[in-house]
């Protein structure tokens, strides 16, 4: 009330110049001063307190901790390197335990002295041993059997196809006495082992540098030198030859041919019997679906040269270099699947009977690999005899002539999947094979999460769902289960291991909602954001600035008041 | 180093030694043809897609191989006075369309998200895999866009566009997913140069069409389709692998192709980016054309004759026996389940055959009624505000 009392005796000595009094406005009263004050701050306010946080979080992008080091680490293999100690079983019947202590003293002494790559090493072991712990049962790689035989001139080792087991026949002789510190069975015994994993070996070598980030700069102390050229080619060309890991493979098998006929075969019992004995034996690596089809007059694409007859031997030729173009990928119906996980194609090409037999002309081979896609076979099935002048195919393929096409399949699903080829044990191979997949599982999935990492630090606008985090978490500790149980032999256990931690991975890496496609640059914002806020800020700050104007010169007027 | 590794020495050198020559190589082959613009007077951005598809189908890539995106169908475009045919050249020689054209995103569905969820594979899972680019560590990836462009973005449809960032994050991010060996960016759209700039990942060889402020201009009109059939650039791309790269094993380089521009009837200045590439110009030179644009074929015949480890004549022994055991186990379950039981199949498989009926699925989990609830209750509670408004609203007046 104060106030306006002043104001009122101030305005009293301009009374007398009425005519410019008029022009200007009525002086504002107070309380509308007052309430512009207000209007002004309760804008204010909800753009504060309202507007800036509403914008703040529904612009902000959600990042899920990630573990960052942590998988920094398993990417750059600090958390774990891979180890492959074998168990072989070393089963001595004939032998008192203590001259099989001593053998298998001297044997393990020469394998390791052998032995150059000290991530994969073999452990002998007794096979009674075995029996006393039972805490960490490691997997047996292998089963020495020992067996005594008289007059035998020299040392003999025989593998097992059908099981993991090496029988080595000695002369009782050749025993190491209890004092000795060599002995010519021992090394024979090292010698064999080293000799059934030297591919296994090599393989292992070439994963862990190929993935290694550190350790490439190579020693000078070599001795010796244990891979063959001849190798580590084949080495390279199967690795190049088989598949990406998958958790699950379709297995597509399908019939064709020209004519009409066959236009049925045993496919049932010829999977049952030939295709599964592999899956099975498969199938803790992967998971695999089976599909088939027959299709009919399929034809070959008009580019691919036609097959030529051969005169000498009586048969149709298909030139070696012309194969890639046998397939008609543009008018058979290859597709790939439609679930996840990779297709693997298996051709049983049957000919028509103007062009049988059918075989490739420089090696009369019938069958072929195609790397990375699948396998085909030419069945050139007996013609019926009947008629000369009209030959035709037989109608139904039975089971014994899908025999050898399906066990041909079979050797292609498990060259596609990267078995290795030595040694003769196919059990044995399956072995080796679990152990690569497991370390280039474990490989893989690190790899992942280390990208997943290094994607996160370096992407800050890719909005990272809580999904993402905890599969992190799971294939963190997936990977260090797997690896803790290649520590001790245990590559089931690893492989089933890596395999959880490669899918999660997988599905950490390619989570759907981390797209980030929102870059703009800041005169994109700029332009997004004046047409909207230029037109509300202008008379706000204009308002803001106002009332602090005023406010100061009030506050300075009370100042000099005060001061006079 | 560790001490772990200390021991191994000339093995590990050989193999470092196979790596090298193994990284030179690349194991298949894909291609991303990409157009992004709509409408008839844009003929000629689906003609230069197009030309390029057929082109690396020429050169062996399969369709399963190779993702086309086209976001206008020309060939069914009711202007079109060549109905379902698509031309790149006024003399009509080479119908594009074709019988054999497999079309994996088309109108719509080309959009910017799509094109990076497919380099990034960040796609549902029910996707097709024929709708997905699966390429991997050894792979040689091809990716050839054409549109209408900018300084640093590329418009899609007619409503959004990429940036270059975007796209250089998109393959950054393939790179750390090892999903290309080495890659080929070719940008036929103005100011073309622009959109490669930001590229940060190695392996990646780039060329575009025209610099900053520079317009890439169309090759020729055909009179009758009424429209241009052809941008320039990729015309004379396109006359260099009609010409020079005739087959699979063609010597052609890319530094053969890069050389092959001429300002003059390009009428802009064409640009090649090298630096991310190893060995930058003098390396990228060398490589082959058919590298980016053609398939790696190799079959491995397999001997019936040859006898070494892991042949197939070894394979099939060792397989037949493995046949042999997985029989005897059957036999031996059906005999031991048949004293239990007594009419069990004598051949009880070792695997269950499952067969894919695929009924009919209801896509829904809920029932129309809770909807049809939701919607009354929502139309009542407006109803309701409405009539006290109206009634309070009333009463003060």
């Amino acid at each position: 009330m104060s106030a306006k009392q002043e104001d009122l005796g101030s305005s009293q000595p301009d009374m007398t110049s009425k005519t410019s009094a008029s022009t200007l406005p009525p002086p504002e009263k107070p309380n509308a001063i007052q309430t512009r004050f207000k209007v002004v701050a309760a804008f204010w306010a909800v753009i504060l307190f309202l507007g800036f946080p509403i914008w703040w979080k529904t612009t902000s992008i959600y990042r899920a901790e990630l573990p960052i080091q942590e998988m920094l680490d398993w990417a750059g293999g600090k958390s774990c390197r891979p180890v492959f100690p074998l168990e072989i079983r070393i089963d001595t019947p004939s032998l008192p335990d203590v001259e099989a202590q001593q053998l298998l003293r001297l044997t393990q002494h020469t394998l390791d002295d052998l032995n150059e790559f000290s991530a994969h090493h073999l452990r002998l072991k007794l096979a009674n041993e075995e029996a006393q712990q039972t805490a960490v049962r490691a997997d047996t790689a292998l089963t020495v059997r020992l067996q005594a035989q008289d007059d035998l001139p020299s040392l003999r080792s025989e593998l097992h196809a059908e099981t993991t087991m090496l029988d080595i026949f000695y002369s009782p002789s050749q025993i190491p006495p209890p004092s000795s510190s060599n002995s010519p069975l021992a090394s024979f015994i090292a010698a064999e082992l080293q000799r059934l994993f030297a591919e296994e070996k090599a393989i292992m070598a070439h994963i862990l540098s190929s993935n290694a980030v550190g350790n490439s700069a190579p020693s000078s102390n070599s001795q010796a030198q244990q891979i063959s050229p001849q190798l580590a080619e084949s080495i390279t060309k199967r690795l190049r030859r088989s598949m990406k890991y998958a958790e699950t493979y379709h297995l597509a098998f399908s019939l064709f041919t020209p004519g009409s006929a066959p236009s049925s075969w045993d496919i049932e019992s010829a999977v049952q019997e030939y295709i599964s004995p592999v899956i099975q034996e498969l199938s803790p690596i992967s998971n695999f679906t089976v599909d088939t089809q027959v299709q009919l007059y399929a034809s070959f694409s008009p580019t691919t040269p036609a097959p030529e007859f051969d005169e000498t031997y009586g048969v149709w030729t298909l030139k070696e270099e012309n194969l890639s173009a046998f397939i008609n990928a543009a008018e058979w119906p290859l597709n790939p699947s439609i679930g996840s996980g990779p297709t693997i194609n298996f051709i049983l090409y049957v000919p028509a009977p103007s062009q049988s037999p059918l075989v490739v002309k420089e090696s009369k081979a019938t069958s072929w690999i195609i790397p990375q896609w699948g396998g085909v076979f030419i069945l050139n099935p007996p013609l019926p005899t009947t008629e000369d002048s009209d030959k035709s195919n037989l109608l139904h393929l039975p089971r014994d002539a899908l025999r050898a096409p399906f066990l041909t399949f079979s050797h292609q699903l498990l060259s596609l999947l990267g078995t290795p080829s030595t040694p003769s044990s196919l059990p044995f191979r399956l072995q080796t094979l679990i152990r690569i997949r497991a370390a280039t599982l474990l490989l893989s999935a690190s790899s992942t999460t280390g990208s997943l990492a290094r994607l996160t630090e370096s992407l800050p606008s890719i909005p990272i769902p809580a999904t993402v985090a905890s599969s992190v978490a799971t294939t963190l500790s997936h990977l260090s289960f797997a690896c803790e149980n290649l520590r001790n032999g245990q590559f089931q256990a690893a492989l089933a291991s890596a395999r959880v931690a490669e899918t999660e991975a997988e599905r950490s890496f390619f989570e759907k909602s981390m797209v980030g496609q929102m870059y703009f640059p800041d005169e994109h914002k700029v332009a997004v954001y004046l047409p909207l806020l230029g037109p509300i800020g202008v008379p706000l700050i204009l308002g803001l600035l106002k009332e602090v104007k005023r406010v100061v010169a009030g506050w300075k007027a009370r100042r000099q008041g005060s001061a006079s | 180093m560790s001490p772990y590794f200390g021991l191994q020495a000339l093995p590990f050198l050989l193999f470092l030694l196979f790596a090298a020559l193994v990284a030179s190589e690349h194991t298949s082959n894909w291609a991303v043809l990409v157009a992004t613009s709509r409408f008839w007077f844009n003929y000629r951005h689906l003609a230069n897609v197009l030309s390029l598809y057929r082109t690396v189908k020429r050169l062996g890539i399969p369709d399963s191989q190779i993702i086309l995106m086209l976001p206008d169908d020309m060939a069914c475009n009711p202007r079109n006075a060549f109905p379902g045919t698509v031309y790149s050249n006024a003399d009509r020689a080479v119908d594009l369309y074709g019988d054999n054209i497999e079309v994996d995103y088309r109108g719509y569905e080309v959009t910017v998200e799509n094109f990076i969820r497919l380099l990034t594979d960040r796609l549902d899972e029910d996707v097709p895999r024929s709708k997905r680019l699966g390429s991997d560590a050894g792979s040689n990836v091809l990716v050839y866009m054409t549109g209408h462009g900018g300084d640093q973005f590329l418009k899609f449809q007619d409503a959004e566009e990429i940036g270059a960032w975007d796209l250089a994050d998109a393959f950054g991010q393939m790179w750390e997913k090892k999903r290309y060996h080495e890659l080929l960016f070719m940008i036929d759209t103005c100011q073309a140069n622009t959109m490669y700039t930001h590229f940060y990942s190695p392996n990646i060889i780039a060329t575009g069409s025209s610099e900053l402020d520079q317009s890439s201009y169309s090759h020729h009109a055909d009179n009758d389709v009424g429209v241009a059939v052809i941008d320039r650039w990729t015309y004379y791309v396109l006359e260099f692998l009609e010409n020079r790269v005739t087959s699979l094993d063609s010597k052609q380089t890319l530094g053969d192709l890069f050389d092959s521009y001429d300002e003059t009837k390009i009428h802009s200045n064409p640009g090649v980016r090298w630096d991310l590439f190893p060995g930058g110009e003098q390396e990228g030179r060398l490589r082959t054309v058919v590298d980016f644009f053609g398939n790696v074929q190799s079959v491995e015949v397999e001997r019936a004759d040859a006898d070494e480890p892991g042949s197939l004549k070894e394979d099939l022994i060792e397989i037949a026996q493995l046949v042999e055991k997985w029989r005897a186990f059957s036999q031996d379950y059906a005999a031991a389940n048949s004293t239990s039981h007594h009419e069990v199949a004598r051949d009880s498989p070792a695997y269950e055959v499952k067969r894919r009926n695929v009924g009919p699925a209801k896509l829904s989990e809920e029932t129309p009624w809770e909807k049809r609830l939701i919607g009354l209750s929502i139309l009542g509670a407006c109803a309701a505000i409405w009539f006290t408004g109206s009634t309070l609203g009333g009463t003060v007046a």
